[in-house]
């Protein structure tokens, strides 16, 4: 059995464009993109000081006073400043020019918010996740008015927090970020070296002489695929080792943690590698022309070369997505029933890919 | 001298097309057997299913005593396959090649290491152990692919076309090799386009033509199929390929005239030997208008055979 697993092993390690595609590319790739965008994370995370300029045009007693207590809240917490324009088009045109950030106008039965905003993205999702907060609010207070008044004497203001914050202990960083999503990323691109690991046989016209051997096919088969497991293992380990010794990136919190995504890695690209056995079994053309531009699609949508690239209802439903979604949980949260899911859909869905693999070349007739 | 391998009523089909129709055959232990036959003829196909590459349609093949039907797995074990492509792992040397194919059948540790060295000394790459295939000129990969295919001590070994593309003397070494295998005690398939090869290492040749089998026997008795024929090469000043194809056609409406081959300033004729068939020939070639400067007859050979009876060139 380990003649085959060491004669695959050694063809990885000395074909170079495997070397870089598998294990350079994703490195380079980790340093490059995490240091780039690193710019953007801070962009981010310090969204800094949001001006509104509102105006109330209604005569309802009851929604200008939810408006009013609305606003005061959010002034007093210092992150939003609300100012009542009596110009509201003059607002509209400082908003344009990103003097303020929105020009907001409260108006109409039932309550209907325009919003005038400026060009900071960031700061428009701010403006737009606490009018969202507040109209949602003002709907619920709205239908209990209607059905039952008296219900909202039971209804009291707190001054209380009810968000906990989690102490993560260090701040995370667009190089953790990529760190964790170029793994998952070569992870998903094992497909290719899976298919051309029968496909690089019969181009090399090797595969005639394994259908002639005196071997059950099967087990031939099995083998080859175990043969994909050390380099599994070896490029997995070299991403994550020299993420973290060379760029000082994050993995999980604690040893365990990054075991455990170690595992999680290396059964996604053995899955991945079963798959693409079956691909390099029924293909005859290179995998990398049929292969390659599905990969790139998923992951262009799937957030693997920049987060904000999500599309709602679409990327959440792309593999990478997913499997990089299963990591994040690990590393940053600790929370693993997302990545246990993913090791037990990998798992049945490797046994399938072998058990249909194992059918195929056993199967398999002369190449010519 | 006993049959080594016995092919019965071979059928092979690839959806409507018979590659092979009802083809048998035998070949003697320790025999070196040739395959002759145009492309397409069906000989590729009838090695790939005596080799277990392909599944038979019908009939049936003994290999060692063993039937494909009952023993695959032990005419596996018995069969060596040197094919036409150059079959090896371009990043494994010469030495881990031979070993990888080697231990497919069974050989381990020492005993491996030491008949990978011994065939790849065989093929006279010794002192080429550590070397790369893609360092390799085109001829040694052959001789390497050679090594391939025989370091596990087959003793049916097929080898199909095991010369294309080598220098001389590679094609010299490989030749030799083959005999000497013979010597060891090995049957050889041998398959080649080259029909001075067959001639030359051949105990008997087949000819198949269209999947079926056109003649069998040593290369005096497939010649004396041909004893009625010779061949006459006229060569001319005007160049014959600028109107070869009409000249064919009427040179082979002439009676007795058996096969016609256009060549730069050369016309080969093969005629049934029957008096007035020369002169006729003559007389319409004049006719054409195109000067003789000089008139060969040759007696029958391998080649002449070929074309009579398959009505095809070997090439």
């Amino acid at each position: 059995m380990f003649n085959i697993i060491i004669k695959e092993t050694k063809e990885f390690i000395r074909e170079k464009s495997y070397l870089f595609f598998f294990i350079m590319f994703p490195v380079i790739l980790v340093f490059l993109l995490g240091n780039l965008l690193d710019e953007t994370d801070i962009a981010e995370s310090t969204i800094g000081m949001v001006q509104i300029d509102y105006q109330i045009d209604t005569q309802d007693p009851f929604q200008i006073a939810a408006i009013d207590s609305f606003v005061n809240g959010n002034t007093e917490q210092g992150m939003i400043s609300f100012h009542k324009t009596e110009d509201f088009a003059q607002s509209i045109q400082l908003a344009g020019e990103d003097e303020i950030t929105a020009a907001v106008m409260f108006g109409g039965t039932p309550l209907q918010i325009q919003v005038y905003e400026g060009t900071d993205r960031v700061k428009n999702r701010t403006v737009e996740a606490v009018l969202n907060g507040f109209i949602q609010i003002n709907k619920t207070v709205s239908a209990v008015l209607k059905t039952s008044p008296e219900g909202l004497s039971e209804f009291k203001l707190e001054d209380a927090d009810y968000t906990v914050d989690k102490n993560l202990n260090e701040k995370r960083s667009m190089i953790d970020y990529y760190a964790v999503t170029m793994v998952v990323m070569i992870s998903f691109m094992s497909i290719l070296v899976g298919s051309n690991a029968f496909i690089g046989e019969r181009q090399n016209k090797t595969i005639n002489r394994l259908i002639i051997a005196p071997q059950n096919r099967v087990s031939m088969f099995l083998q080859k695929i175990c043969g994909m497991a050390p380099q599994a293992l070896l490029q997995v380990a070299i991403i994550m080792i020299t993420s973290v010794v060379v760029f000082k990136a994050s993995y999980g919190a604690t040893v365990e943690s990054n075991l455990y995504l170690f595992f999680l890695f290396f059964v996604i690209t053995f899955c991945m590698v079963s798959l693409g056995a079956i691909i390099g079994l029924l293909i005859k053309i290179n995998p990398f022309i049929v292969i390659m531009p599905v990969l790139w699609i998923m992951m262009f949508f799937g957030g693997t070369y920049s987060k904000e690239l999500d599309i709602k209802g679409f990327s959440e439903f792309m593999p990478n997505n997913i499997f990089q979604r299963a990591a994040f949980d690990v590393a940053i949260f600790g929370r693993y029933e997302m990545a246990n899911s993913v090791i037990l859909i990998c798992a049945v869905t490797t046994i399938v890919a072998l058990i249909v693999g194992a059918f195929l070349f056993n199967h398999k007739e002369e190449e010519r | 001298m006993s049959q080594f391998v016995i092919v019965k009523n071979l059928t092979k089909k690839y959806g409507e097309l018979t590659a092979v129709d009802n083809l048998s055959f035998d070949v003697d232990k320790n025999e070196i057997f040739g395959f002759l036959g145009p492309n397409g003829a069906g000989k590729s196909t009838t090695l790939s299913v005596l080799t277990t590459l392909s599944d038979l349609n019908k009939g049936d093949i003994e290999v060692g005593g063993y039937h494909i039907h009952k023993d695959k797995m032990k005419i596996k074990q018995l069969i060596g396959m040197v094919p036409q492509d150059i079959a090896v792992y371009e990043n494994l040397s010469a030495l881990e090649n031979v070993k990888f194919f080697a231990s497919l059948y069974g050989f381990r540790g020492k005993k491996l290491t030491g008949a990978a060295k011994e065939a790849l000394e065989f093929v006279g790459l010794s002192d080429r152990l550590n070397m790369k295939p893609k360092q390799m000129s085109g001829g040694m990969k052959r001789r390497l692919n050679i090594a391939c295919g025989i370091a596990h001590e087959p003793q049916l070994i097929v080898m199909d076309e095991p010369t294309v593309g080598v220098d001389a003397q590679s094609r010299e070494h490989i030749l030799n090799s083959i005999r000497t295998l013979r010597e060891r005690g090995a049957t050889v398939i041998y398959t080649s386009h080259y029909m001075n090869e067959v001639e030359e290492i051949c105990d008997r040749i087949a000819i198949i033509d269209r999947g079926q089998m056109v003649a069998c026997g040593t290369k005096a008795e497939l010649v004396s199929l041909v004893t009625d024929v010779q061949s006459v090469y006229i060569e001319t000043k005007l160049s014959v390929a600028f109107e070869g194809a009409e000249i064919k056609k009427k040179l082979k409406t002439l009676p007795n005239v058996k096969a016609v081959v256009t060549e730069e300033n050369t016309v080969r004729i093969d005629i049934s030997i029957e008096q007035n068939s020369i002169t006729r020939i003559l007389e319409q070639f004049l006719a054409f208008g195109m000067p003789i400067i000089n008139i060969k007859t040759e007696v029958p050979n391998l080649d002449t055979m070929f074309l009579t009876l398959t009505g095809h060139e070997l090439r």
